[in-house]
């Protein structure tokens, strides 16, 4: 009989959740989130989020980060997401970080943003109307139109990964080489367009395992971490809301109509926290293109259902400004169609399921990325 | 309610392996008509062999006859004889409920008379709590045992059973005691009653398909041993109430429709595939990962000694719906008409599904009723 040795466990200190669940606690009021989305940017919260440490964890302390693992990294984001957080977290530290401990390029002072890797409207490889030329130095001049860049507004160095003449690339530009033009996503966060004229920056050759693909793998993390913080927080507020109105003489929570809202939301809370944190152990390990996949197509549409459930149980309370519902369905709206749709993923997924043939299905499913060989 | 990550471990690993090789060499593809899910064939040769490996009854003490396995390794074997549809009927009410019931509540006489057989792939049980006026309101069933010399005279009606008339045993919830206004649950009790005792009557309710599962048992002063009474007198609604945690949230209520999806990935390889189906191909792996995390962390929580009611009832009512909803992607994506005779095996297992698979959301507690009990746990309330 073969004996198997189990990989090594991934442990999540647990000081990490108490102090991002304490610090946003008492910064992300409801006052101060919606002030944030009214100002574009929320700098006494970045600045404390950054006192922490927080801003940069999972970045190796050689290239100036905090350490720790990306398992850390992402529970400080699902806090972000449960608290809904007005800060460029995931862009300056795993995203943005990331690339540039990985090319070897210095970091700023000031906030990284990362452009998405998207559709060839924003790609870099010839298509659409990006060009970039690096010289020998390694200085890059970039022309071209980037979109929704998270915090571009506010940042200092902005980060792409780009393929340029058969060579996958590192570049990042100085905010201050582009013109950057404001846009909100739906929840009012900044999602801004950067053109970029003459800007010039710095290239780095991307190692192995750095390129276009792997940072959407890794944006996709993000965001799955995000919603499943945001999708525990809109349950529970649903089940507080609902415990609280009265209507026909008793909280509408004992209507069976109500319950079913809370039991289908309480599910889609769980799953998705069990998708970002299965997926974050994996990726903390290695490679992890199924479980990450498979976790954001989960959390996309949980998302759709997740939302629906919650405002039908809040009745018109939840359809106000006042009531703070919004800022968790808005932002799961929009982070839904960040790091790729549930079409993207789907097919994505379906072509590692159908490459491991009826025999290997079920394998996929108990031992994800490991049954792909 | 937390659903904490888990993964299986070194030893877990090398059981799956050595179920997957043994059913590899029992039930090769091709070989079988696969069961969908629990509903599954009753192959006492079958559950003979499972039993000589230590699958059935495997979390029963070894004092008993069991092999002192814990709920995830139990898990492990559940799920991959399921992602078969091995023929798995015979044992499967004994292993997943009844045995744990005898063990926690039963006497000692009872354990020995019962769990060793058990263990052994022998006894068949069924399930004897909805009546003709009691179904979802469980507590109001009046199907009545009274007291006698040394034992009990039943009479009623029992409703639903499954597979009664290929079984053994039957564990029954019987009113012990007049209903109390106000106190419903109090005056049940829990009894093993032998399938073949005089007075018991066994009749079909042919299933919408015209076959044989349901039955209506009718007690006409059937005795029972004052030694067949589980627990206490009275205490069966309790009882009952945590055999039912064992009915949820495992692999049986998300796993069904497997069989047929990995049919029909079978039948189309080697031919291109539109898009559309290798999309859900790969959306149905991806949500069969995350369900399975999550009934995974439910198996776990209970070997450390937790009573996950609430997180089960929630998998279990999510899984049940999954179960359906796979179903109905196939049906909107798949452009042939399918007949439980037809040629091709997935589309006879298409068929049964389209038939046979409304009763996933309604067997062993409907949905209903689920999303009461976790509803009820959400808001911090007794269930």
């Amino acid at each position: 009989m073969t004996v198997t040795t189990a990989p090594e466990p991934v442990v999540v200190d647990e000081l990490i959740t108490e102090t991002a669940d304490r610090l946003f606690g008492e910064l992300c009021t409801h006052e101060a989130v919606q002030a944030a989305e009214e100002a574009g940017v929320a700098p006494d919260i970045w600045d404390a989020f950054c006192e922490t440490g927080f801003d940069l964890i999972a970045v190796p302390e050689e290239a100036g980060g905090s350490g720790g693992t990306l398992a850390e990294a992402i529970e400080v984001l699902r806090l972000v997401g449960y608290h809904s957080a007005p800060i460029p977290a995931a862009e300056n530290g795993i995203l943005g970080g990331w690339l540039l401990a990985q090319a070897g390029i210095e970091r700023p002072d000031g906030l990284v943003t990362v452009v998405p890797p998207r559709a060839a409207e924003v790609g870099w490889s010839g298509g659409g109307a990006c060009s970039m030329e690096i010289a020998g130095d390694g200085t890059a001049v970039l022309n071209g139109e980037a979109h929704r860049v998270p915090w571009a507004r506010s940042a200092e160095l902005i980060v792409c990964v780009c393929d340029c003449d058969g060579q996958t690339s590192v570049v990042a530009v100085p905010a201050s080489e582009c013109e950057i033009t404001p846009l909100p996503n739906m929840a009012g966060e900044p999602r801004d367009t950067v053109r970029f004229v003459g800007a010039a920056g710095v290239a780095a050759p991307a190692p192995d395992g750095v390129d276009a693909e792997a940072l959407a793998q890794r944006g996709a993390l993000s965001r799955v971490a995000l919603m499943a913080g945001a999708i525990e927080k809109m349950c529970q507020l649903t089940v507080s809301y609902t415990n609280e109105r009265v209507q026909f003489g008793r909280p509408v929570a004992r209507f069976q109509a109500v319950q079913q809202h809370l039991v289908w939301a309480a599910q889609d809370a769980a799953l998705v926290r069990m998708a970002a944190e299965v997926a974050a152990r994996e990726a903390t390990r290695g490679e992890a293109p199924f479980e990450i996949a498979a976790a954001k197509l989960i959390a996309n549409q949980a998302a759709a259902r997740a939302t629906k459930a919650c405002h039908q149980a809040h009745g018109a309370m939840g359809m106000t400004q006042e009531y703070p519902l919004h800022h968790f369905s808005r932002r799961l709206w929009s982070w839904r169609k960040e790091y790729g749709s549930d079409a993207h993923w789907s097919a994505v997924l379906g072509t590692m399921a159908t490459s491991v043939g009826p025999d290997g299905l079920y394998p996929l499913i108990t031992s994800g990325t490991a049954a792909l060989g | 309610m937390r659903f904490t990550p888990t993964e299986l471990t070194g030893p877990e690993l090398d059981l799956q392996a050595e179920v997957r090789e043994f059913l590899a060499a029992e039930l090769p593809p091709g070989t079988h008509e696969p069961c969908l899910g629990m509903a599954a064939d009753h192959d006492r040769e079958f559950s003979a062999k499972m039993a000589a490996r230590g699958w059935v009854g495997m979390a029963l003490p070894s004092r008993w006859g069991g092999s002192d396995r814990t709920a995830v390794q139990r898990f492990i074997v559940v799920e991959e004889m399921l992602r078969c549809g091995a023929p798995v009927g015979h044992h499967w009410v004994a292993d997943r409920q009844t045995g744990n019931v005898i063990l926690k509540f039963g006497s000692d006489e009872q354990r020995e008379r019962f769990l060793p057989p058990i263990c052994r792939g022998e006894l068949g049980f069924s399930i004897g709590m909805s009546e003709p006026d009691s179904g979802s309101d469980l507590a109001s069933v009046s199907t009545r045992a009274e007291r006698s010399d040394d034992g009990w005279v039943v009479n009623g009606t029992k409703i639903w059973t499954s597979n009664a008339h290929m079984n053994d045993w039957f564990i029954c919830l019987l009113r012990t005691a007049p209903m109390e206004d106000g106190n419903k649950h109090a005056g049940l009790s829990q009894f093993l009653i032998d399938l073949r005792s005089p007075g018991l009557e066994i009749s079909p309710i042919p299933f919408l398909d015209g076959s044989h599962h349901f039955n209506e048992v009718t007690f006409h002063d059937v005795f029972v041993p004052d030694i067949n009474v589980v627990g206490q007198p009275g205490m069966g609604w309790h009882q009952n109430t945590t055999e039912m945690a064992y009915e949820r949230g495992g692999p049986d209520r998300w796993l069904s429709p497997f069989s047929t999806v990995e049919q029909l990935l079978r039948e189309a390889s080697g031919t291109p595939m539109e898009d559309a189906v290798s999309d859900l191909f790969g959306e149905l792996a991806a949500r069969w990962w995350g369900i399975r995390n999550l009934s995974l962390s439910v198996a776990r929580l209970i070997d450390e000694g937790e009573a996950p009611s609430v997180e089960s009832a929630l998998v279990k009512e999510m899984g049940t719906r999954y179960e359906q909803e796979v179903v109905e992607k196939l049906v909107q994506l798949i452009d042939e008409e399918y007949s439980p005779e037809s040629e091709s095996l997935f589309e006879r297992l298409l068929a049964q599904c389209v038939v046979t698979f409304p009763g996933n959301t309604i067997r062993g507690g409907t949905i209903e009723i689920l999303r009461s009990v976790a509803s009820k746990g959400l808001q911090g309330l007794p269930a």
